[in-house]
Parts: structure tokens; C-alpha cells; sequence
């Protein structure tokens, strides 16, 4: 990319902050006369990610009402929780000013964000010096690493992802030839790598490892490289934008080739907008469903009625955590951040709306990390997406393209 | 392997047609109003919309609307070139350059606001479909896509061959000032090349948009293979920067092919730079002395 694009794009963002800076940046959703929770929430609201980041604030917003609506934290009177939002503008300066910002000018109990593992890693960082707990459905491994002890990651990681995604090549044919395409940045990278050390214990033929540059014109040439490589499985770690091509140039090759295209972009419900009839067959892995549980079922319709969109991966993961927070509020009877934190440490939930996760637990353990946290594959069937892979998660049986 | 290499140049050969659309657009521009269009992208950008709500509201097959988005754009470049540019022409670079600039910015940021960043795309009955021979393919919306990208290249190579206001056009890309001595008025030439400028970016985002999805930043993906098409070409070429545009995708996808994925780039710039090197004003310049 030329110095000048990035320039270009650079002022894009700050033209965008500007407009949002003034209105955004700091909502409290509501008021209350009684003390109530603040919880801060850190999503891309504008720039690249500002589709799904306002994905988020929907899910976030659903939750909290969710809990208010049943009668807020018992354990403190009644409680209401107040979301207090902020846009991190899909960019890592702005996301390190504004969590700074926002733990100095609210009192916050605890913090969720931000959708991206490269903004979710700096967001923690600050939130770890200010001694606020963050919870997290970002994937990246290395939010497990560098001994934190405010970050706090409910579902399956990166690394786990990968393992399914192998595993769920054989539902397809019993000796999968892999080409593994990824575009070149930290996101395709580091869950590539993943899929290729996990490869061979896995018993998986990697025959294609190949990365591209994101946003390409066509992407015909990659196809006709994955053809000539023999490959019978793609797994496609793309954003959406490349993803459409792919999608569409593999029906136009007349391609016969299983496609898992892991997650992101491709979980959510844009994607079937985009490609339509197309993606019916299509395999890819989550860390949350809408089908897992009559409870993420449940929220699926509420959410249906807000947004028009099924409950996407992340959304739905979000409610999960804010219910996590509301069963850390309860028992420790604090707005204390210090101790939120150590009730949350202490979670152990198999029921109800905070236990929402495939694995159907959680616990965390000294990372971090809940112990049991497992990546649900999915397949997009008829419009929607089914989970069907591991068997005891499946609520539909694999279609075979 | 011949199949695989026979694809290759087909896929590029394809997608250089679209190539040729944005930059002879830039290159028309330059070589007549002496300005650059850092704005090319965002108008194509504006084609693919025009297409898209077209087609969902209308019913309207993007190729046939091709129909709706070139005059509009024409009309566009036109009032452009009229409000805007012609205030800044005769100063120094640096008014032009920011004019084009602010325009790009104050487009993409208005889309943005307009269309929101939802990829939104258009499905036809040709837009998946292709043609199956030899153990190649072409797919159909790409070919016609690259037919009429030629076909539009072909009619204005021949309108400034042929045409008085053509010819007055490449005169006053030769010489300006000559050409107004014999009589050529300036104002009107600059603003048919806007126009018809403007007007193939709107066709190439029209032509884009059955098998492309539109968004607000689409035109940045565009924009920087045209640039490197004019300058191989010659800047100001329209020819040049049709072979030029052809020739690039072609080595990309090559490069895709028996390189690597991320650096089919790297030998469209390699080819760029040798060619710079041997005629340093591009291919249909004069060689190194």
C-alpha cells in the first residue's frame, strides 16, 4: 500500500472521529436516580469494523436490559446496569486513549470489548494497569499470555478453532488434501499457522499454504492456483470482501471443493446477503451459535425482533458475558472493580444464561481462560447457520455439497 | 499445466479490461486538463451504486444499466470540472492535487454516511454462470464486462481520431496554448473530457457490478492499478494505458500463479520499473537515450 492510501485512509478516520467524537462517545443508555453498575463497552463503532461493531452495541444493549428487566443485581438493592459505550473506531491509538478515557471518567465495575484480537489486546493492557476486569470474546491466544490477571476469556481460542477446523475436514472425504489460503496480515496469519503445526497430528494433507494480500481485484488467479494444487478441502481465512469472491469465482470455476472459512466475516448474517444460495454448504467454526442452547435461542428471537439478522457468534457470546458479569455482581455485592474481579475468578456456571457457550461450563482458570471453553462448527443451511460439528454440539446433520 | 497457465492469462486478461476502464479515464484527464483525478476510484465507486440501487429497485440488469450510469456521470464531470477545477487550473500542482483529493475524501466519507459499510451486491442470471472449454473457463459477467470495456475504449479512440472536438482534444493535450490560438476553446474541451472521463469510471462501475460488491472504499482497490496503468502507459496515452492495463493483469495474474498470492503485485511493479527504466516515459514513449 503507498504512503499516500494510507494518509488517505488516515484522515478517513479522523474525519469520522470527528463527527462521532462529540456525539458517541460517551452514552450512559440510561439514568437512574439510584447507584447504578456502570459496565464500559469498547466496540469499533465506525471505520472497517463499524458493521459489526454496531452489531455488538445491539447485543450489549439487549443483554443489559435483559437484566434490568428481571430485576438488576439483587445482591445490591436492585441494581440496574448502565452500558456506557465507546467507540474505538476499529483503530489501536484510538482504542488505548479511549479505555484510558473511559476508566478515568467513569466508575467502571468491569469492562467488555472489542470485538478485534488487536484491539481487545491493547484494551486489556490499560485495563490491567487500572486494575478494571475485561471480558472478552476475542480469540487471540496471546490474551491468555504475558500473566494477566483482569482479562477474562469465556470460549474456545484460536488454537482450538484450528484443531476443529481439521477435524472438520474429514465430514467431507475421508483423506482431505488441504490448500490453506490466508490473507497476509496478523489475523490470516497467526490462525493459519495454527492449522499447519495442528496439521499433521491431526492426520490432514496440507498440499496449498499459500498467503494473499486482502482486498484483491479477483480472485480467479488464487482459484486457479488452488486447482492446480489438487486440493479436495479450502479453508479460506479471508475477510468478507475476498471471501464473496471466492465464494462466487469457486461456482464459476465449477469447483468441486469443500470450503471452511473459520469465522469472522463469514459467521455473519451479511455474508448470506452477499452470496446468497451459494454459501448453502459452506462449513466454518464459532465460539457461540444461536441453535447451542434453549437459552441462546431465546435471545435469537429477541434479537431477531431488534435487528431483522439472526443472532450472530460475537453478539451472542456477548450476552453470555454480560450475564457472566451480573453472576460476578451478585455474589460479591461490589462495584468494587477489584473485587468483580475475584468473583469473577471464582465463576462457575453450568445453567442458565451465563453457562450459554458451547462446552456448556464455565470456569476460569489462572489465565483466564475458561477450562471449558470448545469452538462449535458450523454450516450454513438454507439461510441460516446450523452448528454440526462435534457430534454432542450438532443440532443438524451435515449437508453434503 | 497448459490449462493452468491458459486460465491465468484469460483471468487477467479479464480483469485488465476493467483496469483499462478506470485509467484511460485518468489518463484522458491528464493528458487534456493536465490534472490528476485522485478521485477516479471514488466515481467508480458511485457506478456501482448507481447500478446496485438500480437493479434492486428497478429491476434493472446492471450490464443495461450502464445506459443510466454513464450520462449521469458524464453530466458529473461535467459540472466538475465546470465549479471546481476550472478555478484551480493555471495555479501551481499543489490547489489541483488537493482538489482531487478533498473530492475522493468528501465521497467516500458522504458514501459512507449514505450507503453505510455493508458489501452489497447484485445477483444475475450470468453473474455466477460461465463458459466451459478446453479445461478452461470465462465466466460470462467478466466477458461482458471486458467486451464492452473494449468496445468503449474502441469508440473513443475512435471520437479523437475522427471527431473535430476529438482532435481539438488532442491538440490541446499537445499544446494548450497553441491550441487556443487556433481557435479551440479550452473551457469546452476540458469539460467533454471530464465528462467523458467521469463517464467510464460510471460504466466501469456499472460493468463491476455483477460480480464485484460494492462498498465505499471499493474504488481504492481500483484505483491504484490505473494509476500504475497510465504511467506504464504513457501518461496521457489512452492507448498506452489500454495495452498497458491488459498487460498488468495479465502479469498478476502470472505472478499470482507461479510466485505467490501476495506478490502478484510485485511483478506488475517490477514490470513498471523495468519498463521506466528503458523508456522512461513509458511504453509508448521513445527509448532511453
Amino acid at each position: 500500500m503507498t504512503e499516500l492510501s494510507q494518509n488517505r485512509r488516515k484522515i478517513i478516520k479522523a474525519t469520522g472521529s470527528a463527527f462521532f467524537a462529540s456525539g458517541l462517545s460517551a452514552i450512559p443508555l440510561r439514568g437512574y436516580a439510584a447507584d447504578p453498575v456502570n459496565i464500559g463497552a469498547l466496540y469499533p463503532v465506525t471505520g472497517s469494523m463499524a458493521q459489526i461493531g454496531t452489531g455488538c452495541v445491539a447485543a450489549a444493549k439487549l443483554a443489559v436490559n435483559m437484566i434490568n428487566d428481571a430485576g438488576g443485581i439483587k445482591s445490591l438493592g436492585g441494581a440496574k446496569l448502565n452500558l456506557i459505550i465507546s467507540d474505538v473506531q476499529s483503530d489501536t491509538t484510538v482504542t488505548r486513549t479511549e479505555t484510558d478515557r473511559l476508566i478515568t471518567s467513569n466508575k467502571l465495575s468491569a469492562i467488555h470489548g472489542c470485538y478485534a484480537s488487536a484491539l481487545t489486546l491493547i484494551a486489556c493492557e490499560v485495563a490491567e494497569r487500572a486494575k478494571v476486569p475485561l471480558i472478552t470474546g476475542s480469540s487471540s491466544d496471546m490474551l491468555n499470555k504475558g500473566g494477566r490477571s483482569y482479562t477474562f476469556t469465556p470460549f474456545a481460542r484460536a488454537s482450538q478453532f484450528a484443531q476443529t477446523q481439521l477435524q472438520m475436514s474429514r465430514l467431507a472425504t475421508d483423506k482431505p488434501k488441504v490448500a490453506v489460503i490466508f490473507e497476509n496480515t496478523a489475523f490470516g496469519t497467526a490462525t493459519s499457522n495454527g492449522v499447519k503445526e495442528l496439521a499433521a497430528s491431526e492426520g490432514v494433507e496440507i498440499v496449498m499454504f499459500e498467503p494473499y494480500s486482502a482486498g484483491f481485484t479477483d480472485a480467479a488467479p488464487l482459484l486457479n492456483k488452488v486447482k492446480a494444487s489438487g486440493a479436495n478441502t479450502l479453508f479460506s481465512l479471508s475477510y468478507l470482501n475476498d471471501l464473496i469472491l471466492i465464494v462466487r469465482s469457486i461456482r464459476q470455476m465449477g469447483l468441486n471443493i469443500a470450503v471452511n472459512a473459520g469465522s469472522g466475516g463469514f459467521v455473519m448474517p451479511d455474508f448470506y446477503k452477499n452470496v446468497g444460495k451459494l454459501a448453502d454448504g459452506l462449513q466454518g467454526v464459532t465460539h457461540w451459535n444461536h441453535d447451542i442452547s434453549p437459552e441462546s435461542q431465546k435471545c435469537n428471537e429477541e434479537f431477531k425482533k431488534i435487528t431483522g439478522e439472526f443472532l450472530f457468534e460475537y453478539g451472542g457470546g456477548l450476552i453470555a458475558q454480560t450475564y457472566m458479569l451480573a453472576d460476578a455482581l451478585e455474589r460479591c455485592a461490589s462495584r468494587d472493580p477489584q473485587k468483580v474481579r475475584e468473583a469473577l475468578s471464582t465463576l462457575d456456571v453450568s445453567s442458565g444464561y451465563a453457562a450459554m457457550a458451547p462446552g456448556g461450563r464455565v470456569k476460569f482458570g489462572p489465565d483466564g481462560k475458561n477450562i471449558y471453553g470448545r469452538p462449535v462448527g458450523v454450516q450454513w443451511q438454507n439461510g441460516d447457520l446450523a452448528s454440526i460439528y462435534p457430534k454432542d454440539f450438532a443440532k443438524a446433520s451435515v449437508l453434503k455439497s | 499445466m497448459l490449462e493452468t497457465v491458459m486460465q491465468a492469462v484469460i483471468n487477467g486478461l479479464l480483469i485488465g479490461g476493467i483496469y483499462a476502464l478506470v485509467s484511460i479515464g485518468v489518463t484522458l484527464i491528464f493528458g487534456v486538463v493536465k490534472i490528476v483525478n485522485f478521485a477516479q476510484g471514488e466515481f467508480v465507486m458511485i457506478g456501482m451504486y448507481l447500478s446496485y440501487y438500480l437493479s434492486s429497485q428497478f429491476n434493472i440488469d446492471p450490464v443495461v444499466s450502464v445506459l443510466f450510469s454513464m450520462p449521469i456521470l458524464f453530466v458529473v464531470g461535467v459540472l466538475i470540472q465546470h465549479y471546481l477545477i476550472r478555478r484551480v487550473l493555471g495555479l501551481n500542482d499543489l490547489p489541483q492535487i488537493f482538489l482531487t483529493f478533498a473530492l475522493s475524501l468528501l465521497i467516500i466519507n458522504l458514501s459512507l454516511m449514505f450507503f453505510t459499510a455493508n458489501y452489497r451486491t447484485i445477483h444475475t442470471w450470468y453473474s455466477d454462470e460461465a463458459f466451459h472449454f478446453w479445461g478452461v473457463y470465462i465466466p460470462y459477467a467478466k466477458l461482458i464486462a471486458f467486451v464492452l470495456a473494449m468496445i468503449l475504449s474502441g469508440i473513443l479512440w475512435l471520437f479523437l481520431k475522427t471527431t473535430d472536438l476529438g482532435k481539438a482534444m488532442r491538440a490541446a493535450s499537445q499544446n494548450r496554448d497553441v491550441a487556443q490560438l487556433m481557435g479551440i476553446n479550452p473551457n469546452r474541451v476540458f469539460a467533454v473530457a471530464l465528462g467523458i472521463a467521469l463517464a467510464l469510471a460510471g460504466a466501469a462501475g456499472s460493468l463491476l457490478m455483477s460480480f464485484y460488491p460494492a462498498y465505499p472504499l471499493v474504488g481504492q482497490v481500483f484505483v491504484l492499478m490505473a494509476f500504475v496503468a497510465v504511467v506504464l502507459g504513457t501518461l496521457g496515452n489512452v492507448l498506452g494505458a489500454l495495452v498497458a492495463s491488459l498487460l498488468m493483469g495479465i502479469a498478476e495474474s502470472l505472478g499470482i500463479q507461479f510466485i505467490g498470492a501476495d506478490s502478484g503485485l510485485i511483478v506488475v511493479f517490477i514490470l513498471l520499473l523495468a519498463t521506466l527504466a528503458l523508456k522512461p516515459s513509458g511504453l509508448a514513449g521513445g527509448w532511453r537515450k
